[in-house]
């Protein structure tokens, strides 16, 4: 069965969580640098996306947190987007895994995966646009700190994401939004 | 498509009238979280003064060997600094260093950590609003610790001269063996890595200023590292001088924006 939409209920849920991590990155985990990096949740969410919602939906949710977590950031503007679409769409790959797609252990692990590997590339990208100090020594520790804070973080993150996406399952009036193909097939 | 639109938005942003529709966008935004920044940094202090700590516990050790010996040293010098600050005001006015010359400065606190793990950036709680922005220094008692980078209202992003994108003329040695250079930021925890030297090298200790002379970026004479080590290649081709920042950039909290803009 084809997953349901992105529809309004899902857009205004996803809406309060982004902005919801907004405020916790900005005032609560930036604050806590340990080696000169701190923990990142805006990049577990996208790749919560894509683990819970599948590689398409989870890209365009993806998209939107990284346009969100842009604003506060003082890379391009569009970088986190890019960076978010990709790696919510690789972790979405997990869905077409054998097995139990929706198993809340194995959307964690891709959740920790994805934060490391989206931490990875949204540094390469940096460097890729010119911008100084993004592929150097620092960058392994700064993927280990995301990467640890992700396995605090990765279940709320999993249980916000699987919220957002219930909001698209339960519509009953299914003002849908066309997600950009498989949902509407 | 999500990726052509993410390419289509960076394109944008390196867009002149859209780039500063981006801007302002992004200074509401700032403006927007100050006041929770403010409110959970203030309750927030002591657990990461904790978790730095506890991370560094050694070097806090250290550290305060070190400052128990520099008080020893400094209680000693105490007389005749009285007498040596005396003549050094009299040589300064003379001179007419812009740092010394009263430049008015506006005193903030550091509301956030770098928001980015990539680049070295502080947030500080003033603005356009208190009369901070863009390209002004910004130093605390020891030295100078970065140049506002972007300014909204009511907050500023401090971009740290250990950021790999600052680049800063210094000055170093006395009256009568004096070199400049070019210090550059190496990113978190790292030296300043002393460049394009013009002069005599300088010797382990020593403290590097800015000359003043890089475009009139900053004022000169704001002490900003001490030399750490010169090393010259077996060739004697290529030296490598290193100087740490004389300011602990990981725990700032209080700082001074300089009213000061580059001179033309």
């Amino acid at each position: 069965m084809a997953p349901p939409a992105v529809n309004l209920r899902s857009w205004s849920r996803l809406g309060a969580v982004a902005l919801l991590a907004l405020v916790v990155q900005v005032a609560v985990l930036d604050q806590l640098v340990v080696h000169g990096a701190h923990p990142e949740v805006l990049v577990l969410l996208a790749a919560a996306a894509g683990a819970v919602a599948g590689s398409q939906r989870g890209a365009m949710i993806g998209f939107v947190i990284g346009l969100v977590a842009d604003l506060v950031l003082p890379t391009p503007y569009g970088l986190s987007a890019l960076t978010y679409v990709l790696v919510a769409f690789a972790a979405g790959g997990v869905r077409s895994l054998p097995g139990d797609r929706d198993g809340r252990s194995l959307q964690v692990a891709t959740c920790i995966a994805g934060a490391a590997g989206g931490t990875l590339c949204f540094a390469v990208l940096g460097d890729l646009l010119g911008q100084p100090g993004m592929l150097d020594r620092q960058g392994a520790v700064v993927v280990l700190v995301v990467t640890v804070g992700a396995l605090v973080l990765a279940f709320p993150s999993v249980a916000a994401l699987r919220w957002v996406v219930r909001g698209a399952d339960r519509s009953v009036t299914g003002h849908a939004i066309p997600s950009g193909g498989s949902a509407t097939r | 498509m999500l990726v052509l639109a993410s390419i289509t938005v960076l394109t944008l942003d390196y867009h002149g009238e859209v780039s500063h529709g981006i801007t302002h966008i992004r200074n509401g935004v700032r403006d927007a979280l100050s006041p929770v920044q403010r409110g959970i940094s203030a309750a927030l202090h002591p657990v990461g003064d904790v978790f730095a700590g506890a991370f560094h516990y050694g070097a806090v050790q250290s550290e305060n060997r070190r400052l128990e010996q520099q008080l020893g040293k400094l209680q000693a010098a105490q007389a005749e600094g009285a007498f040596a600050s005396r003549q050094a005001g009299a040589v300064l006015a003379l001179a007419h260093l812009p740092f010394v010359a009263n430049i008015t400065s506006t005193p903030a606190e550091v509301i956030s950590a770098p928001t980015s793990n990539f680049q070295y950036l502080l947030e500080i709680d003033r603005g356009t609003g208190a009369g901070v922005g863009p390209r002004m220094p910004v130093v605390s008692g020891r030295g100078l610790i970065g140049t506002v980078a972007v300014s909204s209202a009511s907050t500023s992003t401090v971009r740290l001269i250990t950021d790999k994108s600052s680049s800063i003329g210094v000055t170093f040695g006395t009256a009568t063996r004096a070199g400049n250079a070019i210090a550059d930021g190496q990113g978190f925890a790292e030296p300043l890595s002393v460049q394009e030297i013009s002069g005599p090298l300088p010797v382990v200790g020593e403290t590097v200023f800015t000359s003043g002379t890089d475009g009139g970026a900053y004022p000169a004479g704001i002490p900003i590292a001490r030399v750490t080590s010169v090393k010259t290649s077996a060739g004697g081709l290529t030296t490598t001088v290193n100087a740490r920042p004389l300011v602990n950039l990981d725990t700032i909290q209080y700082v001074s924006v300089l009213e000061w803009l580059p001179q033309p």
